[in-house]
């Protein structure tokens, strides 16, 4: 080989390796910019089985809070006891909602009732809500399924 | 004259002689003399017609005249049984086979004992001594006749009036089961099995029709014939019976149709005590068909947003005013079909046609249509969401809050279907829009989470290419190093 | 470009006097035989780790370490943000590649002796570094805090009661209560993110330091042979070169994981439900859990579990201190019986390890 050819030989080389040297750098700088990059939601939504704090719920309301995957509807009475249920409705899986004025929870879609207990008293739906546990913390209500 | 005196003797010596072989009933005889009420009665009795005597229930020896001889414990004699024992007099006889069909060639059958011991009836009573009711309760006691005998209590015109002896009286009802209404008699008169029963109809329902005669259960028991999955058929056993309806006009395909439908299907098949039975819309004892104006009550008690929508709807008025009746128009009456798409719109097969179809320009055909259209968007859009979600899960992307937010879509399926009845094309639209809205979002997200997925794999290809030239150009250089420091040595 | 490197290079030394430390780098060689692949996985090591390192303080921007935030953060980082899916399977799969780094690298020294005088120190950082890898892992799988680590932890914390007198002390310490609650992944968090790595790095500063100084060990037979010839490398720029090459190889193996074998999230802890069936811990305990599996509840007066657990922690000191009690080693003689005992180590680690993978 001669002389030139191993001098444009090692340019070759130096090239492709100066080259590929960057791309490389690129694909490791450019993932990790996008990830520190914010993206749109800018925070993670709270939805846990901790529900709420007690100071937030009042008496005689209910909240729908996210158990998961599915919607569950935390109810305090107007004792001020908490009950949760799962808020899909045994009949044909809408969510239902704690109506104050009829003292009931109430489906939407074709008039289920449900009492405070979670037992279907009127409409449609053939079993009670699923009760969840509930269970008080340290000022925190932390909801569970129940086993 | 010696002739017409010895024929006389002779006639009263052979008559004599002649009702000695009868069997007279020296018991009845007396007691006819007394001229009380047993006896009287007694004289029309199916039992003496049979030839069975006072003492085939009373015991004792009726062949003799003498009242010590007939009526001593010796020759069996009984008394008038009280309680529980006035039924087992009765039982000796009809619950023995060999007796009712061998000896009276009975086509009776013998098993009511058997049955009024396990029925509501054959519980004990207040006292704690003895059973509620006897067999002398509902068949009297000296004039039993038979049942298709129209002086009989348990005669069909009469038995309402008997059954209610008891069952109508408040006070007494209560000491059993304050529960049990007291009104039943007064129902079935406004009913038409009760008004054609006061007529003298033998043939309509009355209360053993449906609840059976001597085994009788409550109404919650599973055996009852009038329990919920059990009532339809009962009710059927007449109504379905084209020969036994002639004359009565109406029509006899009622359980046919309604084994059919979604309330049957429900209650008979899947056994949901949600589904109405027979006496859920037409009542029980004051079963009556309901009207015109009253049916969308009766659906409504059940399908409540569904009434109350329509009846703040234009539809009400005209239905009105055309006397057509409300929900059982669109959706029949037995055979309630489930509610599909097909029912609404303008195309061939949909109920607004009937009406609107010859006026396309009306604003009644527009908003059948749209609505129709309106619906099959969301269904196709939820239909879509669902496939890119599958694909997704298929995939391993984690899109667990699409599938959450698709829930709001079905939702709004629901929602319009319930919102039809109001007829009103914009709140329709409302709601469609709601879900439009959900499947719009959730498509776009899930489509870009698989664009990701594939993104990553082309990614990785790319990164790989680099990183494989970066790996064999310094090993290339390493190699170039290695030589020159090999030269240098 | 060249010039301006040069120049810089002028400046610092000019203050800090490179120059010594440049020539005595230049000076270093690696020994080249038959044996010398397992040099490398000492680099591989720190490869890793640094990669853990760096993914580490990236999904920092994101998690949140308290009990009902952890499980969402995670997967908020695994679906909204870019490359979030990347940076956390590398940290996953990178954890479970550094371990089977480190066992190697470990074995390797051992059965290379190259623990013998002067290395003993070196041994004994790594080995503490080998502990600390394996209580990286153990804190750090807590941290999704999702279904399956809770009640790994809970097992693998309850282990320690077996202890005699100290043990429940250490759990409740480990736990930061007597059950394994937000409490616990807080304490997890902080041994995972500051206290480890602290430690960790003072470890391996010096653990390099010593390498550097000292250079390579041979292997002992290396001086026996006669037809061999000591063939040696530069460390710089041979050695490291190379080992950059087996390091893009490395990453480009893990973006491959992660990829195709992305790691998987479960469901969300829930410390009122019960037990899943058939917990068990990671690949890198199941040895040790398989074994408690099969001690009898009790042997003479100690219970099952203290008397596993015990054998263990004896086993475990006594590898370490092999430097001081292999005095044949350290003399430069050949000891069998060191290899007896390290192939039946390795292959009832495996052995055990594939038993608890089956059942």
């Amino acid at each position: 080989m001669t002389e030139k050819e191993r001098e444009s030989k090692r340019l070759f080389l130096k090239t492709i390796l100066y080259g590929s040297l960057t791309a490389f750098s690129a694909s490791i700088l450019y993932p990790i910019y996008k990830f520190l990059k914010p993206p749109q939601q800018t925070e993670v939504e709270v939805s846990s089985i901790k529900a709420a704090n007690i100071s937030d719920i009042e008496k005689d309301s209910g909240t729908m809070v996210r158990f998961g995957n599915k919607p569950a509807l935390l109810i305090r009475n107007a004792n001020g006891d908490f009950k949760a249920f799962s808020a899909t409705c045994t009949h044909l899986d809408c969510t239902v909602q704690y109506r104050k004025d009829k003292g009931i929870i109430w489906c939407t879609c074709h008039n289920g009732q449900y009492d405070l207990n979670g037992r279907n008293i009127g409409g449609p739906p053939p079993r009670p809500l699923e009760e969840f546990r509930v269970v008080i913390k340290g000022g925190e209500i932390f909801i569970s399924k129940n086993v | 004259m010696r002739k017409v005196i010895i024929i006389i003797i002779l006639s009263f010596i052979t008559s004599f002689h002649v009702f000695s072989q009868v069997k007279v009933d020296q018991c009845l005889e007396c007691h006819k003399a007394i001229g009380d009420q047993p006896s009287t009665l007694f004289k029309n009795d199916i039992h003496r017609l049979k030839g069975i005597t006072c003492s085939g229930c009373h015991g004792g020896d009726s062949t003799s005249d003498d009242m010590e001889k007939a009526m001593s414990k010796t020759s069996g004699f009984i008394g008038v049984p009280k309680g529980d024992n006035v039924s087992k007099v009765c039982t000796n006889c009809h619950s023995n086979a060999q007796i009712m069909v061998k000896e009276y060639n009975s086509a009776l059958p013998w098993n009511q004992e058997a049955l009024l011991a396990q029925s509501v009836h054959g519980r004990l009573s207040i006292s704690g001594k003895e059973r509620i009711v006897r067999c002398t309760t509902c068949h009297n006691t000296h004039g039993i006749v038979r049942v298709k005998d129209p002086s009989s209590p348990i005669y069909p015109v009469n038995l309402p009036k008997t059954c209610s002896k008891c069952h109508s009286d408040a006070k007494y009802m209560r000491t059993y089961n304050p529960a049990l209404p007291v009104d039943q008699l007064n129902k079935y008169r406004t009913s038409e099995h009760g008004i054609l029963n006061a007529k003298g109809d033998p043939k309509v329902a009355e209360c053993a029709s449906c609840h059976g005669s001597h085994e009788i259960r409550s109404a919650k028991d599973v055996k009852s014939k009038v329990y919920a999955i059990n009532l339809p058929k009962t009710c059927s056993i007449c109504h379905s019976n084209s020969n036994y309806m002639r004359g009565y006009n109406i029509p006899s395909d009622q359980f046919e149709k309604y084994s059919n439908s979604v309330h049957g299907k429900l209650l008979l098949g899947k056994n949901d005590f949600s589904a109405p039975a027979c006496n859920d819309c037409h009542g029980n004892h004051s079963a009556t068909p309901p009207g015109v104006e009253s049916i969308s009550k009766v659906c409504g008690s059940c399908h409540a947003l569904n009434a109350e929508l329509f009846a703040s709807s234009p539809h009400k008025k005209a239905f009105d005013q055309k006397k057509l009746p409300e929900c059982e128009t669109c959706h029949g009456n037995h055979e309630i079909i489930t509610a599909t798409d097909k029912l609404l719109g303008v195309q061939n097969g949909a109920v607004c046609k009937w009406c609107h179809g010859d006026k396309p320009e009306s604003k009644a055909f527009q908003t059948a249509k749209s609505m129709r259209e309106l619906r099959d968007r969301l269904v196709n859009e939820e239909k879509k969401a669902l496939l890119l979600i599958n694909d997704a899960e298929q995939k391993g992307i984690e899109i667990s809050d699409a599938k959450f937010k698709l829930r709001d879509a079905k939702q709004a399926l629901f929602e319009s279907r319930t919102m039809v009845h109001s007829f009103d094309q914009s709140k329709f639209r409302e709601i469609i829009d709601k879900g439009l809205n959900v499947t719009a979002f959730v498509n776009q997200d899930v489509s870009s989470s698989i664009d990701d997925y594939f993104f990553r794999r082309w990614g990785l290809g790319i990164s790989s290419l680099i990183i494989t030239i970066v790996a064999v150009s310094l090993y290339l250089y390493i190699k170039r190093i290695e030589r020159k420091q090999k030269s240098t040595v | 470009m060249k010039n301006y490197f040069q120049n810089l290079y002028k400046w610092i030394d000019e203050r800090v006097q490179l120059q010594s430390l440049v020539e005595f780098m230049g000076e270093k060689y690696v020994p080249v035989h038959r044996h010398s692949i397992w040099y490398y996985f000492g680099g591989i090591s720190l490869f890793l780790f640094i990669i853990q390192v760096v993914t580490g303080i990236l999904l920092l921007m994101y998690y949140k370490g308290s009990e009902d935030l952890a499980f969402e953060s995670i997967h908020f980082i695994m679906s909204k943000v870019e490359f979030g899916w990347l940076i956390r399977s590398i940290h996953s799969w990178a954890a479970n590649l550094f371990i089977l780094a480190v066992f190697i690298h470990m074995f390797s020294v051992y059965f290379s002796r190259a623990y013998r005088k002067p290395r003993e120190i070196t041994w004994l950082t790594g080995m503490l570094m080998f502990f600390m890898a394996l209580a990286f892992g153990f804190s750090g799988y807590l941290l999704p805090w999702n279904e399956l680590a809770f009640f790994a932890t809970k097992v693998g914390t309850d282990i320690t009661t077996a202890i005699p007198l100290i043990g429940r002390p250490i759990m409740e310490f480990m736990r930061g209560g007597e059950d394994v609650t937000g409490a616990t992944l807080s304490r997890f968090f902080g041994f995972h993110i500051a206290i480890f790595p602290g430690i960790f790095t003072v470890l391996l500063t010096i653990h390099l330091l010593l390498v550097q100084r000292q250079g390579m060990s041979e292997p002992l037979f290396i001086e026996d042979e006669e037809k061999y010839e000591k063939k040696k490398m530069p460390f710089f720029p041979n050695f490291l070169l190379r080992d950059l090459l087996l390091w893009l190889i490395v990453l480009n193996i893990l973006a491959i994981l992660a990829v195709f074998f992305p790691w998987e999230l479960g469901t969300k802890a829930d410390p009122f439900a019960p037990a899943p069936a058939g917990i068990k811990p990671e690949w890198y305990f199941l040895f040790m859990f398989q074994t408690l599996k099969y001690i009898p509840a009790n042997i003479w007066f100690i219970e099952g579990e203290i008397f596993g657990v015990l054998l263990f922690g004896i086993a475990g000191i006594l590898w370490t201190l092999v430097p001081f009690w292999d005095r044949k080693s350290s003399r430069g003689e050949r000891n069998r019986f060191i290899n007896y005992i390290g192939i039946f180590v390795v292959i009832y680690i495996i052995l055990l390890t594939i038993l608890g993978w089956l059942t």
